[in-house]
């Protein structure tokens, strides 16, 4: 059995993390946007009695050690050696891509050029000569189009051919001019004397190149501090030759290289054709409808995500109140369980976790979406049309995809941060993640959405995403003046194609983002709602107030009072909280779950058998199919929550409009979207930043920030009559 | 309840602690896209 390890390298948003899925079969995170893979992931395959271990790098433009990406596919190339490279090119963008394939070479690693995205590029009317870009370069080529898996066969072909034998690939030495040539040479000769065991940790080339460019990493790694007589004279040598910045020159050779090799091998039809993706940044980036264009985007978003899912929310809601609880009842019941097991069941886990569950399909049709405007390229387009706001924070558009990825998930926001290049920009950028409002918190929003604002749902639910942007670069700015201080880098972000994401891809990605909600919910809200059915049951047979959660919850609550939710369930679901955002309704179901479990126990003699439950559950399954459908055809959602109206109301829904009003509510509902992270949040600062002083600070900044928020939302509607 | 029943209690609680723990600490949430490393072996025959 043989075993070979295979680097798949390229720039960012070359279709890197595609290629390796049509490759290996697996579903690593793909978008139509910079900087999607910002961590070495691996694959194994087994092609007979070959292994192949995949190594998928993070994207970079080059291997010189500015970002952590770079850093990454560096150490990786250099330290590991692996056997062979896949250099994954955008053909449509022969040129700037061919610029780390120089760099590569220097590595002396054979490497198979995927030349991907060829199908646009032949679209475009570019022709390439394959055969003399193999023979320039001394690598292997072969054109590929990942997302349709072409090219994939002969890929696997070209490695199995390497790996036994059958196909060298010598890379070709670059030539950088006999004035390098020779210092490199000179360079190499003196290590071989004095540091052998260097030379075989690190290609010898690679390694002279970079002590001339004086990389600062890699005169760190070898110990040696700059001022070596070797390197000295080499260097000024250079100098003197050239009177210029020797790492400058050598990446002006190397763009050189790349432009010189695209002539010879590229020819593009003449004609200035303005292309679909130009058409559309003409009206998308536009410097005055950028913005207007990205918030209506987002209101559509979830006017979508509102009227395709509240037929499907409605129907788990009523199976997991309904049957569900019923026959749990029953056949505990039944087999004698005692009292507080029943209730610990139904009161506490199917309360708590159906609670969650029901906001499953809302969850669902946002992350649908978020991931098709991803995969589209919009969401770059958003991080560029961004950059001018972000600019007045002291950050740039690139902070922007991080927070961009909040909208899913705040957890993975916080490890995307290591796309940006300073300490402060990543510190600054991961304080303001908690604010872009993740799906967590959507169970929350609808709940009392649907309770008190029901006509203007998509709207009132499309304020609070917009709050929560306008939140963050509010406090960027605060913390901008005080704690962060610094000047933002100019910001250069390349803009992908338009591209119609594939649909198999599209729900691979929505299912991993949805699957976290779903194993959340298994889970830790589990855990959390048998937690908190504890605490609301000690002592037991006590009532819910006087229980241990009713006693925190009141003790706390005086804090809430000046924001119109001073009440002891309010506050002890607002604390819970802290675990995760949808724990909030969880909790707040469990603690107005009681009548509505009593109202099911005499329910249980009276009503249908399990068969005409279960029937029914099927029919109005398809009744919430028909629904669906209806409200995406019948004016666009016309029907949407509204049309709930005159159906039996939600339990947990109309005991809130009992305890809030519209004002309290729309306070209470800033409050959730302003406060502290969840500790998910927490743990993924500690390790991303070593210490738990950057948590610290995003609980107090967070919870003072919502406290003062829902203030003004209910002290100024309170005075403006509300 | 009998003590039988507290000690079924205490178990069950005890578990979900453990569970909550788990989850959020070791699991980091089960944050999709925060695991560096997604492997997986298949097999191929067909080339």
């Amino acid at each position: 059995m043989k075993t070979i390890t295979v680097a798949i390298a390229g720039n960012p948003n070359s279709g890197k993390s595609t290629l390796i899925n049509a490759i290996a079969g697996t579903n690593l995170q793909v978008g139509n946007w910079p900087g999607v893979t910002v961590e070495k992931k691996t694959a194994t395959l087994k092609i007979d009695d070959l292994i192949i271990n995949l190594v998928d790098l993070p994207g970079t433009y080059s291997l010189s050690p500015y970002t952590q990406e770079e850093v990454i596919a560096r150490d990786f190339l250099v330290r590991e050696k692996p056997d062979l490279i896949i250099d994954v090119v955008d053909s449509t963008n022969l040129e700037r891509n061919l610029y780390l394939t120089v760099q590569l070479l220097e590595l002396g690693i054979p490497i198979i050029l995927a030349l991907n995205i060829y199908d646009e590029a032949k679209k475009k009317g570019y022709e390439f000569d394959i055969e003399k870009l193999q023979e320039l370069l001394g690598i292997r080529v072969i054109p590929t189009v990942a997302t349709k898996k072409e090219g994939i066969k002969e890929i696997l072909n070209a490695i199995k051919d390497f790996a036994y034998g059958f196909y060298n690939i010598t890379p070709k030495k670059i030539n950088y001019g006999e004035d390098i040539e020779s210092s490199i040479k000179a360079i190499e000769e003196n290590l071989k004397v004095t540091n052998p065991l260097l030379l075989s940790k690190y290609p010898s080339r690679w390694l002279a190149l970079k002590l001339i460019e004086g990389d600062e990493l890699v005169m760190k790694e070898v110990d040696l501090i700059g001022d070596e007589t070797f390197l000295q004279e080499a260097k000024s040598h250079l100098f003197k030759s050239h009177d210029e910045d020797i790492e400058s020159m050598l990446a002006d050779i190397r763009y050189g290289i790349a432009n010189g090799v695209t002539r010879d091998v590229l020819k593009k039809k003449d004609g200035k054709r303005v292309d679909f993706t130009e058409k559309i940044d003409r009206i998308v980036l536009n410097r005055y409808l950028g913005i207007p264009i990205f918030l209506f985007a987002m209101w559509f978003v979830f006017k979508f995500a509102f009227d395709f899912s509240a037929p499907f929310s409605d129907w788990i809601d009523t199976t997991i109140s309904g049957p569900v609880t019923k026959w749990t009842f029953h056949a505990l019941t039944v087999v004698g369980s005692p009292q507080w097991v029943i209730s610990l069941l139904t009161e506490g886990v199917i309360a708590g976790v159906g609670a969650v569950l029901v906001f499953i399909p809302v969850i669902a049709v946002m992350m649908f979406i978020i991931t098709l405007l991803e995969g589209s390229g919009y969401m770059a387009r958003v991080a560029f049309v961004m950059d001018r706001l972000m600019h007045s924070i002291g950050l740039h558009g690139k902070s922007f995809i991080p927070m961009l990825l909040g909208f899913g998930c705040n957890v993975p926001s916080i490890y995307a941060t290591r796309v940006l290049e300073t300490e402060r920009d990543r510190k600054l950028t991961a304080l303001l993640v908690p604010l872009m409002s993740c799906g967590a918190r959507l169970p929350v929003y609808v709940i009392f959405i649907g309770a008190f604002f029901s006509d203007h749902a998509p709207t009132v639910l499309w304020s609070l995403y917009v709050l929560g942007i306008f939140m963050a670069i509010a406090l960027g700015f605060i913390l901008k003046k005080t704690l962060y201080k610094g000047f933002a880098p100019v910001f250069i972000m390349e803009l992908p194609p338009y591209r119609v994401p594939v649909f198999r891809d599209l729900m691979i990605h929505t299912w991993q983002k949805l699957k976290h909600f779903v194993i959340k919910a298994g889970t830790y809200i589990f855990a959390v709602s048998v937690i908190m059915w504890f605490l609301l049951n000690t002592p037991y047979g006590v009532e819910k107030e006087n229980s241990a959660l009713g006693r925190i919850g009141k003790t706390i609550s005086p804090v809430f009072e000046p924001l119109g939710f001073g009440t002891w369930e309010a506050s002890s679901s607002l604390v819970a909280g802290l675990i995760a955002k949808e724990v909030v309704v969880s909790t707040m179901a469990q603690i107005y779950v009681k009548e509505e479990v009593e109202e099911e126990k005499e329910g249980v003699d009276k009503e249908k058998g399990f068969i005409d439950d279960l029937k029914d559950a099927f029919l109005s399954f398809g009744f919430a199919i028909r629904d669906a459908i209806e409200n995406l055809i019948s004016g666009f959602g016309i029907k949407s929550l509204s049309a709930n109206e005159e159906e039996e109301q939600r339990p947990l829904k109309s005991k809130l409009q009992g305890i809030f009003t519209p004002l309290t509510a729309y306070a209470f509902l800033a409050f959730v979207l302003l406060y502290w992270p969840c500790v998910v949040v927490g743990i993924a600062m500690k390790q991303e930043f070593g210490s738990w002083k950057l948590y610290g600070q995003a609980l107090v900044i967070h919870s003072l920030l919502a406290w003062f928020v829902a203030f003004a939302i209910y002290q100024g509607g309170r005075i403006l009559g509300f | 309840m009998d003590i039988m029943d507290i000690a079924v209690a205490g178990v069950i609680f005890i578990g979900a602690v453990y569970i909550l723990y788990r989850s959020i600490w070791k699991k980091k949430g089960h944050c999709s896209g925060c695991n560096g490393c997604c492997s997986k072996t298949k097999d191929k025959f067909l080339l």
